[in-house]
């Protein structure tokens, strides 16, 4: 009788915890997987995922930040084929509901993609090929994607990584994905992003990645690192001095944990650190 | 002239002769490898492999092998690897060097293909890591983001994701006190141990699964036959029962930590449940269980891993009242699940509180 009466108890925290964990603000979250990138960009019940890092370690993100009992993902979208974009993803695939995956027209001969594309496959995921000039359009969500102009194959595979710019009402946030410099350099010239809000800094901080003409050009108030134990360096000294130098605030997931940023989209945002 | 050797001369004979057969598999069963060896194994996979960042680990015939995520390695496969044996560090075993994995044969055995659905089930109905703590606390899944893996064992929790005696008793009193409306006892025990049995390999062939399951299963079979079976007993007979068929079971550290923790609760549970009255109703039963087992494997877990943590009982004491909810409400929705998946997800998101009250406590001393 006294576990009857607990159980009823149970119900009904379940009950009261689903109705009050949503806010309706936007969230977006870099999570801590490591070295890779992982963002999660949420308001309400709606999720758009970029990349899942490397491992099953962006589940935990996901578990921390999504509503418990939300197992759908609106859209996720592959920058470009590496491992530490795509490894969490194929975790991601098998235990949520994703209704769009996005990612520009370049495939990965590695094992691992092959298992990923198979399951996107299996489960009959509407696939989006991704290309400059397309908007995507989630609730008051809105993704220009910046980049790869459609046609390009770059040899190097960080060169055709997906770039998008958020807007959501006056906030602005930009992920550049892995591209490099030369590309960096390419998109500093779309008129759209200038004075933004927020960068998810290129390829993890690399001296090869971010450009100071690109810098100069979105003028961000933050800068966030998707980082972690790595042998390439990342993230360069340069660029740190870089982003120092122009004042911007400068955040790394090694070293704070999952990074979540809270905007209304009236031109305020809070950021949040918790491990 | 007649020979008379009373029944405990027979037992003890008995008892010796048997010590003697297993010391004796022992010595002809242990893997002779030589350091460089090249060697071609051919197995079933009898625990699930442990999911790395990058690489999956399993043990087969005594040789670790960490080979690539995947193609990913199920329990129940049987599997082809060849490599090469680096034996090192003998303290840490043997390792098959440069492992190439040659062929995966999936099972089509019903009850390993559950076992997969089951999970898979758990992890598409919760988010992580509360998904990872049903799917190991009702059927001992040890697949679970390493952060929370690390968190369980820092707080000396981790013994709630493997399936043993708890599970065993659950399931068992659960099955025994439905097949008695519908059959003859004698019927309803039979039918009891074949669920035993069911469990026991749904839940992977770990040491302290099989200990719990044969010792249920003669408790139960003695029990159909009007006898009574003391505990002390039980526990020595399913020991030597698994010695004779795997001697190699005496090295394995979960066969002589479940052995060892049984043997701590029977003697001082009670004992020390009878000091704790003043403990409130629903932590007393956890801590004094945990106190007891403590007793005897603190010393093993100490001298193994050089550090345990004082507060664990405490711990133990806080959580372990919600496991019997997480079990029941996680086989439940499980099997339902698995034909009706909404009704099946409800009855899990019903374990969620339980689930968040174990995960935040775990969260504070971790």
């Amino acid at each position: 009788m006294n576990k009857l009466i607990t159980l009823l108890f149970s119900i009904a925290i379940t009950v009261w915890l689903s109705v009050f964990v949503t806010d309706s603000n936007l969230h977006i979250i870099a999570c801590d997987v490591g070295q890779g990138d992982a963002i999660l960009i949420q308001r309400k019940t709606s999720q758009i995922l970029i990349d899942g890092g490397p491992s099953n370690k962006v589940l935990d993100c996901l578990g921390n930040y999504m509503p418990f009992w939300d197992r759908q993902i609106e859209l996720v979208i592959l920058t470009h084929p590496q491992e530490d974009h795509y490894g969490g993803l194929i975790d991601v695939f098998k235990t949520y509901k994703v209704l769009k995956f996005g990612q520009y027209n370049v495939k990965s001969s590695s094992q691992g993609y092959q298992v990923l594309e198979k399951l996107v496959g299996g489960k009959g995921v509407e696939g989006i090929t991704l290309h400059k000039g397309m908007v995507i359009r989630l609730g008051m969500i809105y993704l220009d994607i910046l980049y790869p102009p459609d046609g390009t194959q770059d040899r190097n595979a960080n060169n055709d990584a997906v770039v998008s710019l958020l807007r959501y009402g006056q906030f602005e946030a930009i992920f550049m994905a892995d591209v490099e410099n030369q590309a960096s350099d390419g998109i500093s010239e779309n008129t759209k992003i200038q004075n933004i809000d927020y960068i998810k800094v290129n390829h993890h901080g690399s001296r090869n990645g971010l450009s100071k003409k690109l810098l100069d050009v979105l003028k961000p108030k933050v800068a966030v690192i998707s980082v972690g134990k790595n042998g390439y360096g990342h993230p360069d000294p340069t660029i740190i001095e870089m982003l120092k130098i122009v004042n911007v605030k400068t955040l790394r997931t090694d070293e704070l944990g999952n990074i979540e940023l809270i905007t209304n989209g009236l031109g305020q945002f809070t950021i949040n650190k918790i491990n | 002239m007649t020979l008379r050797i009373n029944s405990l001369g027979f037992q003890l004979i008995g008892f010796s002769l048997l010590i003697l057969i297993i010391f004796f598999r022992y010595f002809s069963e242990i893997p002779k490898y030589k350091n460089g060896d090249f060697v071609k194994i051919t197995s079933r996979v009898y625990t699930e492999p442990i999911v790395y960042e990058r690489q999956q680990y399993l043990t087969l015939q005594g040789l670790k092998i960490y080979l690539p995520k995947y193609p990913e390695i199920n329990y129940g496969d049987t599997i082809i690897v060849t490599g090469t044996v680096d034996g090192n560090k003998l303290a840490t075993g043997y390792v098959l060097k440069n492992p190439k994995l040659i062929k995966i044969e999936e099972s089509n055995k019903l009850l390993y293909g559950l076992r997969q659905k089951l999970i898979l089930f758990y992890k598409s109905s919760l988010p992580e890591p509360y998904a990872s703590l049903v799917a190991g606390i009702t059927i001992g899944s040890k697949n679970m983001p390493s952060s929370f893996w690390d968190k369980l064992k820092q707080t000396g929790t981790a013994h709630v994701v493997v399936a043993s005696g708890t599970n065993v008793t659950m399931v068992a009193s659960f099955l025994i006190s439905i097949l008695t409306y519908f059959f003859k006892r004698k019927l309803a025990v039979f039918i009891t141990i074949a669920g035993i049995f069911v469990y026991v390999v749904l839940s992977g062939f770990d040491a302290p699964i099989i200990r719990a399951g044969i010792m249920g299963s003669i408790a139960f079979l003695a029990q159909s036959k009007g006898r009574l079976v003391g505990s002390y007993r039980l526990l020595i007979y399913s020991a030597v029962i698994m010695l004779l068929v795997k001697p190699l079971w005496i090295t394995d550290l979960g066969f002589i930590l479940s052995f060892v923790a049984t043997l701590s609760l029977m003697l001082f549970q009670k004992i020390i449940n009878a000091k704790l009255a003043f403990v409130p109703n629903i932590l007393r039963e956890g801590l004094s269980t945990s106190l007891a087992a403590q007793i005897g494997v603190a010393p093993i877990i100490y001298a193994t891993f050089g550090a345990f943590n004082i507060l664990s009982p405490v711990i133990n004491a806080l959580i372990l009242w919600t496991v019997s909810y997480v079990m029941i409400l996680g086989a439940l929705g499980g099997i339902i699940g698995l034909i009706v998946p909404l009704v099946g997800r409800l009855i899990l998101l019903i374990a969620f509180p339980f689930l968040w009250w174990f995960v935040e406590i775990i969260k504070i001393f971790g």
